[in-house]
This record gives C-alpha cells, sequence and structure tokens, in this order.
C-alpha cells in the first residue's frame, strides 16, 4: 500500500517537474519563437495525418512545414534546430510503430478466421498452429503456420551450427591471432562477404549447390533444408565475426598482459581469459547472426521446392519445403484477402521473433559493458 | 597480443621427432585437399592415378597418417620422443572423441554387422565410453593422438577393403528418400579425419602441454579463416568467370562506336557518342536487338539507391545529432536505441510487407519507383543513425569545448566542428548501407518490381518526368509511380521465369550469370569504394 502512494507521489512530482521545465522553457523562448515551434510541430503532424488518410491535400500542411522550418531557422536557429532533430529522431521510433501497426492489421482476417473454441472461449489463430495443413485453393480452406516455422527452425538450425562456431573463430583469429597484414586482407573480405546480394548466393546455390545435392544423396527433386542452411550460414557469417570482434576487442589489455605475464600461451590466454570475460558480447554475436539467418529470404525462395508441408521425419533435412521468408517471396503475387493475410500472419512471426532477438542481445551487450566496466 | 612471443632462445632445436609429426600434418594437408576436390567432382572415385583407384589411394594415405599419428603418441609415451605432455587430455577432447566414437561404433553396429537399436546401442555406448576413458585417462600424448589416429586408421582400411567402395551407398530409408553414397561419404570422411589427424599432429609438433594445444588450436583457427576467404573467392570468381561472356558479348572499344546520347540542361542540348558500344549494359530486352541487355535494371538500381539516400541520410544524420549532441540519457533515447536496433535486424521481407502495406496504397495503389525508395529507405535509416552516431561519439569532447568557448551557439559548434570531423565515419557507414541495400531483393519483390524483360523503353527518366498540375499535390511525376526493374529482382525474376518465358534473349544462362555478375559488380564497388574511403581517412588521422 505504502508503495503505491509513493510510486504515485513520485508520478506526480515527475509531472510537476515536467510542467515546471515546460513553463521555464516557454518564458525562456519568447512568444515567436514558440509559435514557431508549434505551427512547425502542428503542419507535420497533420502532414502525417494526411499521408495515413490518403488525402491529396496532404500538400498543403507539407508546404506549411517547410515554410515554418525555414522561417525558423532564420529567426531563432537554435530552437528550430532542436527541434527538427527531435523530429528525426522521433521518425525512427514512428517506423517501427508503423510496421508494427501496419503489419498486425493486416495480419488480424487470417488470425480471426483461424478461431478455434476451446472449452467455449474461442481463441484467435490457434487453428494456424495446432494442424498442419496449408490450401489456399480448395475448400475447406485452410492456413497453417507449422511447416513453415519448421522449415525456419531446420534452416536455422544449420546456420547457426555453420556460422556460430566458424564466426567465433574468426573473431578471435581476427582480434587476437592474426598479424597485422592478414588482418587487413581477412577483414575486409570478410566484409564483403556480407556485401554479396542474397539473391546472387541463392542463384549459385540454385544452379551448383542443389543439382550437386540432389544427385549426391539420390534426392527426389531438388531443394534441401541442409544446404539451404549452409548458404545462410554463410550469409550471417559475417554478422557473427564482426559483432563476436568487437567484444573481444573490448576485454581490457591490461587483462591479457597479465595473463601472459604469467607465462602462458597466446592460446591459454584466449581460452580461460579473453572469451570468459567476453562470453556475453559473443553469445550475443551468434543471437544477432540467428535473427540474420531466420529473415533470410531470397536464397531460401530460390532453393527450396515451394511446396508447404513437414518434411518425412521431422528430422529430414534433405527435403526444403518453405520457410515463413520465403513463403511470403513466393506467394505476394497471386495472394489476395485471407490468403494475402496469412502471409501477413507469418511477416507477424518473423518480426516478433527477431524483435525479441535483437532486444535480448541488446541486453547481454549492456550487461557485458557494465561487467567491463565502461571501457566497451 | 601484448607483443608476446616466442623467442628463438625458447625454441628447441627442430628433431628428427619434430619432423615425423611435420610429415603428418603434411600428409593431413595433402589428404584435405583431396578430400576437397573429391566432394566437387573435380576427381572422380574410380579415376585411377598411378594406376591406383582414388579410394584405394586414399586409403593408403589414410592408413600412414593414422599409423603415423598413433606412433608419434605411442613413441611419445615410451620415451622414445621428448615431449611435455600433461597427465590428461582434458574433457573436452576426452567428450569430442567419445561422441565420434559413439557415432563410429553405432554405425558399424547397425549397418555393417545389422544389430537391432538395443545391440547399436550398447555397441555405441562401449566404444564411444572406451574412447572417452581412453582420452581422459592416460597422459595427453597418449589420450589425444590414438583415438584421432585410430579413427584415420580405420576410415583408411574401410576404403582400402573395399567396405565403402565407389558403388557403395546406404539408404536411410525414409519416407522421403535419401541416402549416403559413396560420392559424398568418401571425401567428407577423409576431410575430417585430416582435421582430426591434422589437430593431434599439430599438437605433436607443438610437444603436447600449453604449446601443443596453441599449436593444434592455431592451426584450426587458421583453416578457418583461409577457408571463408577460399568460399569468397570461389564464388566471386565462379561468378565472373561465368558472366563475363555474356556481360561482354559484342563490346567494343574505339571513336563513335557507341550509342547517341543527348543531354538536354536548361534548353541547351549536348549530344555526344559514346567511344565504345557495350551493348549488354546499354540495351533493354527487344525483339529487334542483336544483344539484349539490362539497362532499365541498371537505371532502376541507380535510382533507388538516390531515392533511399536522400530520405535516410537527413533523417538518420538529425536523429544522430539529437541523440548525442543535444539529448540528456534517459528514457527516450533508450527507446531510440532499442527501436533503431530493432529496425536494423528486422528482416528485410518484414520491410517489404510494410511498404505493400503502407506505402502502395498511399502511391496510386500500384507497385511504384516511389515506394521502393522509401522502403528500402527505411532500411537505410537505422544504419545511417547507428554508424553517424558512432562517428559523432568519437569527436573530442575539446572540439566542443574550444568552439563553445569562442562564443557561438550549439548549433554552430554541431555545423562546423562535430559534423565535419564525424564526416568520414558518416560517409563510410552510408556507402556501406548503400552497398547492403542495393542488392536487396525482398522488399522491392512486394513494392516496386516490374517485368522479368523489361525492354529498353521502359527506362526510368525521374529527372524528365516532373511535371506540374492543377490540382493538388501540383507537383506530378508518373516516372516515380510506375513499376520498374531493378538488378536484384530482375536476376529473381530470370531464376524462377524458367526456360521456357526466356526465349527471346538468345542464351538465357548467359543472360542470367551476367546479370549476376553486373549487380555483383554494382553492390562490390559500393563496398570497396567504402573501404578505401576508410582506410583513406584513417591513414589522415595516423599521420
Amino acid at each position: 500500500m505504502s508503495s503505491t502512494d509513493a510510486d504515485y507521489s513520485g508520478w506526480q512530482t515527475a509531472l510537476r517537474r515536467r510542467f515546471r521545465r515546460g513553463r521555464e522553457f516557454a518564458d525562456e523562448a519568447g512568444p515567436s519563437a514558440l509559435a514557431t515551434v508549434l505551427l512547425g510541430t502542428g503542419s507535420l503532424l497533420a502532414a502525417f495525418v494526411g499521408f495515413l488518410l490518403v488525402s491529396s491535400l496532404t500538400v498543403v500542411p507539407v508546404a506549411v512545414f517547410v515554410v515554418t522550418a525555414a522561417y525558423g531557422y532564420g529567426r531563432h536557429q537554435e530552437l528550430t534546430v532542436r527541434a527538427l532533430t527531435l523530429a528525426t529522431t522521433a521518425s525512427t521510433i514512428l517506423i517501427l510503430t508503423l510496421i508494427t501497426v501496419f503489419i498486425f492489421v493486416e495480419a488480424w482476417p487470417t488470425v480471426e478466421y483461424a478461431s478455434v473454441e476451446v472449452f467455449g472461449v474461442s481463441v484467435p489463430g490457434l487453428r494456424l498452429f495446432v494442424q498442419t495443413n496449408w490450401d489456399a485453393v480448395s475448400p475447406p480452406i485452410r492456413y497453417s503456420m507449422v511447416p513453415m516455422i519448421h522449415g525456419t527452425v531446420m534452416v536455422t538450425v544449420v546456420a547457426t551450427l555453420v556460422a556460430g562456431p566458424l564466426g567465433v573463430a574468426a573473431a578471435l583469429f581476427l582480434s587476437e591471432i592474426a598479424p597485422p597484414l592478414v588482418r587487413e586482407v581477412v577483414k575486409p573480405g570478410v566484409e564483403i562477404l556480407a556485401g554479396i546480394p542474397s539473391i546472387v548466393y541463392g542463384f549459385v546455390g540454385f544452379t551448383v549447390l542443389s543439382p550437386w545435392a540432389s544427385d549426391q544423396f539420390e534426392l527426389l527433386g531438388q531443394g534441401t533444408y541442409l544446404f539451404v542452411g549452409v548458404v545462410v550460414g554463410l550469409m550471417a557469417l559475417p554478422t557473427v565475426v564482426s559483432v563476436a570482434e568487437d567484444a573481444l576487442n573490448s576485454v581490457p589489455e591490461s587483462m591479457k598482459s597479465g595473463s601472459l605475464a604469467l607465462g602462458t600461451t597466446d592460446w591459454q590466454t584466449m581460452t580461460s581469459i579473453t572469451l570468459p570475460a567476453a562470453f556475453s558480447g559473443v553469445s550475443a554475436a551468434v543471437l544477432l547472426g540467428v535473427g540474420r539467418a531466420i529473415g533470410e529470404t531470397m536464397a531460401a525462395t530460390v532453393m527450396l521446392k515451394g511446396v508447404p508441408k513437414l518434411t518425412k521425419p521431422l528430422y529430414n533435412a534433405f527435403y526444403g519445403q518453405e520457410t515463413l521468408t520465403s513463403l511470403i517471396a513466393r506467394n505476394y503475387g497471386e495472394a489476395d484477402g485471407l490468403q494475402m493475410s496469412a502471409l501477413f500472419v507469418a511477416g507477424v512471426i518473423l518480426f516478433i521473433t527477431v524483435l525479441l532477438i535483437s532486444v535480448g542481445s541488446q541486453y547481454v551487450e549492456a550487461r557485458m559493458r557494465s561487467k567491463l566496466g565502461g571501457e566497451a | 597480443m601484448a607483443g608476446a612471443t616466442r623467442s628463438a632462445l625458447v625454441d628447441e632445436d627442430t628433431t628428427h621427432t619434430d619432423a615425423v609429426a611435420a610429415v603428418a600434418a603434411g600428409l593431413a594437408t595433402l589428404l584435405f585437399a583431396v578430400g576437397v576436390v573429391a566432394l566437387f567432382d573435380v576427381v572422380s572415385l574410380t579415376d585411377p592415378i598411378a594406376g591406383v583407384p582414388v579410394v584405394t589411394l586414399v586409403g593408403g594415405l589414410l592408413v600412414l597418417l593414422g599409423g603415423a599419428v598413433v606412433s608419434f603418441g605411442v613413441g611419445s609415451r615410451l620415451g622414445f620422443v621428448a615431449t611435455d605432455p600433461r597427465p590428461t587430455a582434458g574433457l573436452i577432447a576426452a567428450t569430442a572423441f567419445g561422441l565420434i566414437w559413439f557415432v563410429v561404433g553405432g554405425l558399424v553396429a547397425s549397418q555393417t554387422f545389422g544389430l537391432g537399436t538395443v545391440g547399436w546401442t550398447a555397441a555405441a555406448l562401449v566404444t564411444g565410453g572406451g574412447a572417452f576413458l581412453l582420452t581422459a585417462l592416460p597422459r595427453e600424448d597418449v589420450g589425444s593422438t590414438l583415438p584421432a589416429g585410430a579413427v584415420t586408421l580405420l576410415a583408411g582400411l574401410v576404403f582400402l577393403g573395399g567396405v565403402i567402395g565407389p558403388s557403395w551407398a546406404w539408404n536411410l530409408g525414409w519416407a522421403q528418400p535419401a541416402s549416403f553414397t559413396a560420392g559424398f561419404v568418401v571425401p567428407t570422411l577423409t576431410l575430417f579425419c585430416a582435421l582430426l589427424s591434422g589437430w593431434a599432429s599439430a599438437k605433436a609438433y607443438g610437444g603436447f602441454g600449453a604449446s601443443g594445444r596453441h599449436a593444434g588450436a592455431y592451426l584450426l583457427v587458421y583453416l578457418n579463416a583461409l577457408a571463408i576467404v577460399g568460399v569468397l573467392f570461389a564464388l566471386v570468381a565462379f561468378t565472373v568467370v561465368e558472366g563475363l561472356p555474356g556481360l561482354l558479348r559484342e563490346f567494343t572499344v574505339g571513336l563513335g562506336a557507341g550509342p547517341e546520347s543527348t543531354i538536354a540542361l536548361f534548353g541547351s542540348e549536348l549530344t555526344f557518342t559514346w567511344p565504345f558500344d557495350w551493348p549488354f549494359v546499354m540495351n533493354g530486352v527487344g525483339l529487334l536487338n542483336d544483344v539484349n541487355g539490362v539497362l532499365p535494371a541498371i537505371v532502376g538500381t541507380i535510382w533507388l539507391v538516390v531515392g533511399a539516400v536522400l530520405f535516410a541520410v537527413p533523417l538518420g544524420v538529425g536523429a544522430a545529432v539529437f541523440l548525442t549532441e543535444y539529448a540528456e540519457r534517459g528514457r527516450f533515447t533508450q527507446a531510440v536505441e532499442v527501436a533503431t536496433n530493432g529496425l536494423w535486424s528486422t528482416p528485410s521481407i518484414v520491410f517489404g510487407l510494410f511498404g505493400y502495406a503502407f506505402l502502395i496504397p498511399r502511391f496510386g495503389g500500384g507497385k511504384s519507383l516511389l515506394s521502393g525508395m522509401l522502403t528500402l529507405g527505411f532500411m537505410l535509416l537505422p544504419l545511417v543513425v547507428i554508424t553517424s552516431r558512432e562517428a559523432m561519439l568519437a569527436v573530442p569532447d575539446q572540439y566542443r569545448d574550444a568552439s563553445v568557448a569562442l562564443g557561438v551557439t550549439k548549433w554552430q559548434t554541431i555545423r562546423s566542428v562535430v559534423l565535419p570531423a564525424a564526416l568520414p565515419g558518416v560517409v563510410t557507414g552510408v556507402i556501406l548501407g548503400v552497398g547492403r541495400i542495393a542488392g536487396e531483393t525482398a522488399p522491392i519483390l512486394l513494392t516496386m518490381a516490374g517485368g522479368v524483360f523489361v525492354p529498353g523503353s521502359q527506362t526510368a527518366d525521374v529527372v524528365g518526368g516532373f511535371e506540374f498540375t492543377a490540382s493538388p499535390p501540383f507537383v506530378a511525376n508518373p516516372e516515380l509511380l510506375q513499376a520498374t526493374s531493378a538488378l536484384p529482382y530482375q536476376l529473381y525474376a530470370l531464376i524462377t521465369a524458367g526456360v521456357g518465358a526466356s526465349g527471346n534473349v538468345g542464351n538465357p544462362d548467359q543472360f542470367k550469370w551476367a546479370t549476376a555478375l553486373v549487380l555483383l559488380v554494382v553492390v562490390l564497388s559500393f563496398y570497396a569504394v567504402g573501404i578505401v574511403t576508410r582506410y583513406y581517412f584513417r591513414s589522415k588521422l595516423h599521420e
């Protein structure tokens, strides 16, 4: 009880303080500056609302905003710049919010369609996850995310097995082992590996790797989760390498020197000092790599079969059906109505998963930074 | 690493025992190379080399390698070789060897001897447990060589004895059929055994103990780095080799060889003739063309990048200025940080979905160049924010203090001190980000992509497309609101179009590879410029 009282009063003082600060700001800035900022803010909001409502009159508030900003820059430079940069900063949050709202809204019809009654309570979207049949053509029309989630999990597991160990080893090499000259060659190489467009990876995989795999393993048709995973792992590798290298570099040099002074080999220092100290950063790197692998689209689209089914048996990685990403890329063209909305459901699953991974790895990194005493 | 290296004083002279270990390492390297070329069918398993089939040859080499590793370990234990081993090889090595031998035992028992589940589990447990104990209990020299050498020996004997011959195949018996064939198993096993024995012999070369582990680990880490660079090189080289013939078809250089171009600026027109003719990048697809090309896609990609940069750079740099110079650290900046990092890791296809749902209805209901630009701009934004922020944080506070001491306002300090100092970092970040979005296919798939084969007449002319209208919004540009192509989309469309649809480009495979090569060149040149810029500014910084 007392704690809620304290919270309440704390909240009240915070509000009062904010209000007081606003008053001070208004007194300081003067009425003309205040009017400029208010007009600019108002016209920007109006322009945004107009854009949301698909109005051709949006051009009017945009023009007002531009004129206000120009006037403000001339008369009240400091304040205007501050307000403008604040607006650009808010836009990053705004975009993330818009993405969330729009893909959720578009996904809702299918979620509602796939409602299942459990003990008399209708649970929206449950059927997407409890049955495995995807049939968008012949009734009963059923959408299921299970085969695609299975595919994404298979590809991600293989990709992580490739990108994780190889990436961490390469990061160790770059940050601790490589002589300067070799480092100057390998580091840009890894960056360029990140630069090769995914469709080129997919094309090489499609024309070279898929037929080769189908030949080697005597498969029916082409497309395997195994090799899509290998290709996706190669693509996720640079992310792992660069983030893990940053983490390893942030271990204070004094810690490493202290260990070496005790007469250890470089490798002993790495395994017993550097890696443990940078462990959270390195795991954040692997986590980010996993995020990259989950979201990889084009290689999977080009190399997989494109039939939303589970593989038989479930652990059969030699056949590749469909992932969440490739489902969207393959079907957006002919889809409309509920099926398009089902693609948005796949997008929502991807978005939430990757966002959680991103937030999680940021948390891990923040912890490491505070642990190493701000030297990171 | 802190400049600590082994000096010549500490190194002992190379002895004949070191030579044995070095020979083993050399054998492992040779086998590794054979495994790689055999895996990609450069060498067939049945081809004879000097009258001996490759399988037999590989088997013999494996037996030699395994024997060398085992005898080195035993020799060290019996005191013939001067080494400095620890009492045990350690739990990690023991677990790894235990797992390897568990798999080996299980496979031999179930596949070769046909035992049931209980039988093979028991056999696998016996071999796995045995290998675990053999690694963990004896001294390190025996523990880390014997299990590795034995695997290699066994693999070699299996190949030599013809248990796994060239026509061997193991059907897994799954509902979706798959089998391991000799063509895959022999090279893979060879690679694996070469790695294992190579590690063991590197350890032996280092004389076991701490320095032995150091040598073994460095071998693997160096190999890994080499493999990554190798894959990169192979990928680029392959694309170049396959793409060059299509790219350079009927490429001619000479005065007046190329097509005429007209540049119209402020009423005056300038007409000139290109000094070379490069049909693949100067033509679209048309029935009358000798050589069909991808000009509309190249122009589309360029406009996409320009639009995305115009959208994302002002926003991103502005946000970075606010975050580093104006804002106090608090809830708001933290939320922005989480949002930018979240945006950075959002999958590209989700941006595509967002563009489809948000932008397309607002720009005339159809796919358009403008939607594509903005979608890619959304993707570029977090990268610009992150890199610009880093660059601004790296500007020393003394710069700001010195400027403020002169009595100027904060914005003047930012504009004339912070931004110029941070410019190199910002520029590098933007260039690298552009390289990434220029190759993105997924977002523009849903927002701007046009046809598979785009005629030259559909090349976007954004500058000439602006016109004024009488009704709001008074300015219109039909070119921006049209679907057009871009290189990554063009490649995707070509891949999925199949063979039948591509009759009118002559040699479709050549066309595809040439498109892939153009895309690769465009994207990698952004990266090259970005990396070179970084080195240039960094070297100036150190002057």
